[in-house]
């Protein structure tokens, strides 16, 4: 009796272990089929091309990587390679690996159980890539406008800059950003009145209203001619169709990040039959692409309850990889390449600075407090006390601010919230009040145009300081605003 | 006037301007985007005209190899299962759908010959050539009541045996609760419907409404089964997977890796930002009592005690960076790509709404959002000119009147913005 239920557990565990893979590479883009994993575990070489696409797919998409959509077979297994590095990944196997995706089916299985064992990994993909019905706009900071990384100077062949150039430049900017803002203006009150005027459509009530893609949808269903998605790799999706957001604010938001799709902005917008660009069949992509996501969230799921029979099967992959062999530290004198000194840069500068201005405040006050000390009763010490408690704690406070995931991390909203327009005075539903969005980012612009200013008064300062070392010479400056 | 030229400062200036020309082009992108959806959003409010059909027109590139115009093409069995699903949607949008405009599916019809529709396998057998328009227009009169299916029917009547991708008429009148008038009393002109009289009255199709809801339950399922306690082997295997991993590799387990790093570096920039700001509310103000200077000289002794700490762990950072650039690993370091947002730490994977109460709440939103997009570039640039042109300045020697111009221009460049100018006065002896 014992016997037969532990053959038919086998049989089970057998059964569980092809369902659980195949759960999972439906719930991802790219998925390989479960042979692929088992002909990796024996580290096939035929297995190992598909991995490497997978993984491709699987590494851009997490780092919205557009430019990279397009490399040739080796490109991109070399930026796999330098992504998984980047994301720490300990085994050197990896790097040994021929890039023409001729071997290494079974390092490749590692990294991707070792991607998938760190964060929930499919639903991070599938909410970037979340089909958004609604009219959305990012509450965070997060991608930003100015993310100033260190964009790769584009060596302009010219030599001498003129600074009237650069005058014209920045007027030209303001201009842009003023047009900007003027648009985004009326798109706010078209949404509004779009919302109002179709209060109580929404089968949710919650919402109460349709948004600008549901009633495009009602609109003109047809759309015109399909665009094949003939350019993208596979059948999978229709891709064409750019509707995941419609910027309220016109960026920055998460982009559509399907490399190999051939898009090529970088966030999605909603494209509705313009003259330009062929139409699309409208509620067809959209109700393919939802029908699409639910498949692969019922995937999510079903690979969520039974993984760990995968784990089980990858410690015995693991098992059979002989443990390599401990890269031997270098010392510490080889500089190596120094090339991400650049970036640190403008941090070390501005920390040195800071501090030497820190150092001059506090001497300075110091001397005068010491000067004014003196001959202070009992009740001295405990206000010091008192002081120096205060401090530290709106010290430690601050840290806060910075810290990772600090305090405010978890309790900050993220991401993209569907604009829903609600009663004045109504309790509303759950989510997210304009007015205290709006009352964080009046902070956030105060704080910003007091750093602005004082960058500006440095900058005052310190020309007057040149100018001061001109003689014969009156510099009147434009009257303050 | 090359007066006002700089010195070639190759190494230097470039970079200046391709960051201008950066925030340029990112400011170019959303306005392109803002504006796409504003001609969306305009169109929505303006009258719904039935859409017109296109003429076919010969369409470039691949899709003309894949659509075959000829007439006598068999469907690819790929094609006709997404007709199919397009069939399928169509009808469950037009269930709710009733039309409006009666006359305007006339002229509608009557384009339908020249349009090309492919439907499903069933109608490429019977083409319709004569006159299709007088059978769906009495079809759909007939089954208006029932809320039937004219739409296929229509499509099958009026489709050509060519079975190449076209575009399909569009059906006039969005889906309707309530019936509209008679279709016998169909007025030569279409009615119009616009959303501010009628947006009421709009349902969304059913098959849609059904794929919605069932998407948002399965993202509500997602999150719950995100704290289940049935996770807990599987976590815990997970993790033996990870430490496992770590042992059997050859790579020390103590360091950074290079995304650790660059997250520890922003947040060590927004740490000096803060930092200052603190600094300098702390300078500007004047104490009045002494409790409230002692509190002042402790709280920039603090600062300065943080900062000190940022530089050690920035220098330690640098180090580590360094040492891992050696072994097998490529060269090539792909580029940190601004992180979408994942939500932060803890991803909720529920729908998030954002609730305004007025059209002008909305605005001041969108208008704040923007602001402080454009103040955090300022800042940037403000940053980068500093960095590339102060250095310009302070080395311009003799004081003629080209370096009066260039120092004039700087000082609007760094202190104004770029908006406002100050003079300069030569102080001549009056001799």
């Amino acid at each position: 009796m014992g016997r037969r239920r532990r053959r038919a557990d086998l049989a089970d565990a057998a059964g569980a272990l092809p369902e659980a893979i195949a759960a999972l590479s439906r719930s991802l883009p790219a998925g390989p089929s479960p042979e692929i994993f088992r002909r990796a575990k024996f580290d096939r070489p035929e297995a190992a091309p598909a991995l490497w696409r997978l993984l491709f797919r699987v590494l851009s998409l997490l780092r919205a990587d557009r430019a990279s959509a397009s490399r040739a077979p080796e490109a991109q297994a070399r930026w796999v390679k330098a992504a998984l590095r980047a994301q720490g990944y300990p085994r050197l196997g990896l790097a040994r690996l021929p890039e023409d995706g001729s071997q290494g089916s079974r390092e490749l299985l590692l990294a991707l159980a070792w991607l998938l064992a760190r964060e929930p990994l499919p639903e991070r993909l599938l909410a970037q890539t979340r089909v958004r019905l609604g009219d959305e706009m990012p509450v965070c900071e997060c991608g930003a406008l100015a993310s100033p990384g260190q964009p790769a100077p584009r060596v302009d062949a010219a030599g001498p800059v003129d600074v009237r150039h650069l005058q014209w430049l920045m007027g030209k900017l303001r201009f842009r950003w003023r047009n900007l803002m003027a648009s985004q203006q009326e798109q706010c009150a078209l949404l509004g009145k779009i919302h109002a005027y179709t209060r109580g459509c929404h089968g949710d009530r919650s919402l109460g209203h349709l948004s600008v893609a549901e009633t495009e949808l009602l609109r003109d269903p047809e759309g015109g001619r399909q665009v094949r998605a003939g350019a993208c790799g596979g059948r999978d999706l229709f891709l064409s169709a750019k509707i995941a957001i419609l910027p309220v604010c016109g960026g920055p938001l998460p982009p559509l990040g399907h490399p190999g799709a051939g898009m090529q902005t970088r966030s999605c917008c909603l494209v509705m039959g313009t003259p330009e660009r062929p139409a699309l069949w409208f509620a067809l992509q959209l109700l393919q692409r939802l029908e699409s996501e639910n498949a692969r969230l019922e995937a999510v799921l079903e690979w969520r309850r039974r993984e760990l029979v995968f784990w089980q099967w990858m410690d015995t992959v693991l098992g059979a990889c002989p443990p390599e062999a401990s890269q031997p530290t270098f010392p510490p004198g080889l500089r190596g390449r120094g090339r991400r000194a650049g970036a640190w840069g403008p941090v070390a500068w501005e920390l040195q600075a800071l501090q030497e201005e820190l150092q001059a405040a506090v001497g300075a006050r110091r001397a005068a407090w010491a000067a004014r000390v003196g001959g202070q009763g009992p009740e001295w010490s405990a206000a010091r006390q008192a002081a120096q408690e205060a401090v530290g704690q709106e010290l430690a406070a601050l840290r806060q601010a910075w810290a990772r995931g600090g305090g405010g991390g978890r309790a900050q909203p993220h991401g993209p919230h569907r604009l829903v327009r609600t009663e004045a005075g109504g309790p509303g539903g759950p989510g997210l009040r304009a007015a205290e969005v709006i009352g964080a980012l009046r902070s956030r612009e105060a704080c910003l145009e007091e750093t602005l200013r004082q960058l500006q008064e440095q900058c005052r300062q310190q020309l007057a300081r040149l100018a001061g070392a001109l003689p014969g010479l009156i510099w009147i400056p434009p009257p303050r605003r | 006037m090359e007066a006002a030229r700089v010195l070639s400062y190759r190494r230097v200036l470039p970079r200046l301007v391709a960051e201008l020309r950066d925030a340029l082009d990112t400011c170019a992108e959303r306005q392109r985007q803002l504006e796409q959806s504003l001609r969306v959003s305009r169109r929505l409010l303006r009258a719904w005209e039935p859409a017109e059909t296109p003429t076919p027109e010969p369409t470039p590139g691949p899709e003309t190899n894949e659509e075959a115009p000829s007439p006598a093409c068999t469907p690819s069995p790929q094609d006709l299962k997404e007709l199919e699903l397009l069939t399928q949607a169509l009808q469950k949008a037009v269930h709710v759908r009733k039309g409006v405009s009666k006359a305007g599916e006339r002229d509608k019809a009557s384009s339908l010959k020249s349009g090309s529709i492919a439907t499903s396998a069933t109608t490429a057998a019977a083409p319709h050539g004569a006159s299709p328009t007088k059978p769906p227009r009495g079809t759909r009169q007939a089954t208006r009541p029932a809320k039937g299916l004219p739409k296929p029917r229509l499509l099958s009547a009026g489709d050509q045996t060519c079975a190449g991708r076209g575009p399909l008429a569009a059906k006039p009148g969005p889906g309707l609760r309530d019936p509209q008038i008679a279709p016998s009393a169909a007025p030569q002109a279409p009615e119009a419907f616009t959303l501010k009289e009628k947006g009421t009255l709009l349902q969304l199709p059913v098959a849609f409404r059904k794929a919605a809801s069932q998407n948002s339950c399965l993202w509500a399922q997602l999150s719950s089964t995100q704290t289940s306690d049935s996770m807990d082997a599987t976590t815990s295997s997970k993790t033996q997977f990870l430490q496992k991993m770590q042992v059997t590799s050859g790579w020390p387990s103590s360091r950074l890796s290079a995304a650790e790093v660059e997250a520890e570096v922003g947040r060590l920039q927004k740490a000096c930002s803060l930092l200052r700001l603190r600094m300098e509310e702390e300078l500007t103000r004047d104490p009045t009592d002494w409790m409230q200077e002692y509190r002042g000289l402790l709280t920039l002794e603090g600062l300065q005690a943080i900062v000190g700490q940022c530089l050690h762990r920035l220098r330690e950072l640098q180090a580590e960076v360094v040492e891992q650039q050696l072994g097998p690993w490529p060269e090539e370091r792909p580029p940190m790509a601004s992180l979408p947002c994942g939500g932060g730490a803890d991803p909720t994977w529920s729908p998030q709404l954002l609730l305004y109460s007025s059209t002008q709440e909305l605005q001041t939103l969108a208008a704040l959002r923007l602001r402080v997009d454009m103040l955090d570039q300022q800042i940037h640039l403000e940053k980068v000119l500093m960095a590339e042109l102060l250095p310009l300045v302070s080395m311009q020697e003799p004081l003629g009147a080209p370096q009066l111009a260039l120092c004039r221009a700087v000082h609007s460049l760094l202190c104004e913005g770029g908006q406002r100018f100050l003079t300069i006065l030569r102080d001549e002896p009056a001799d």
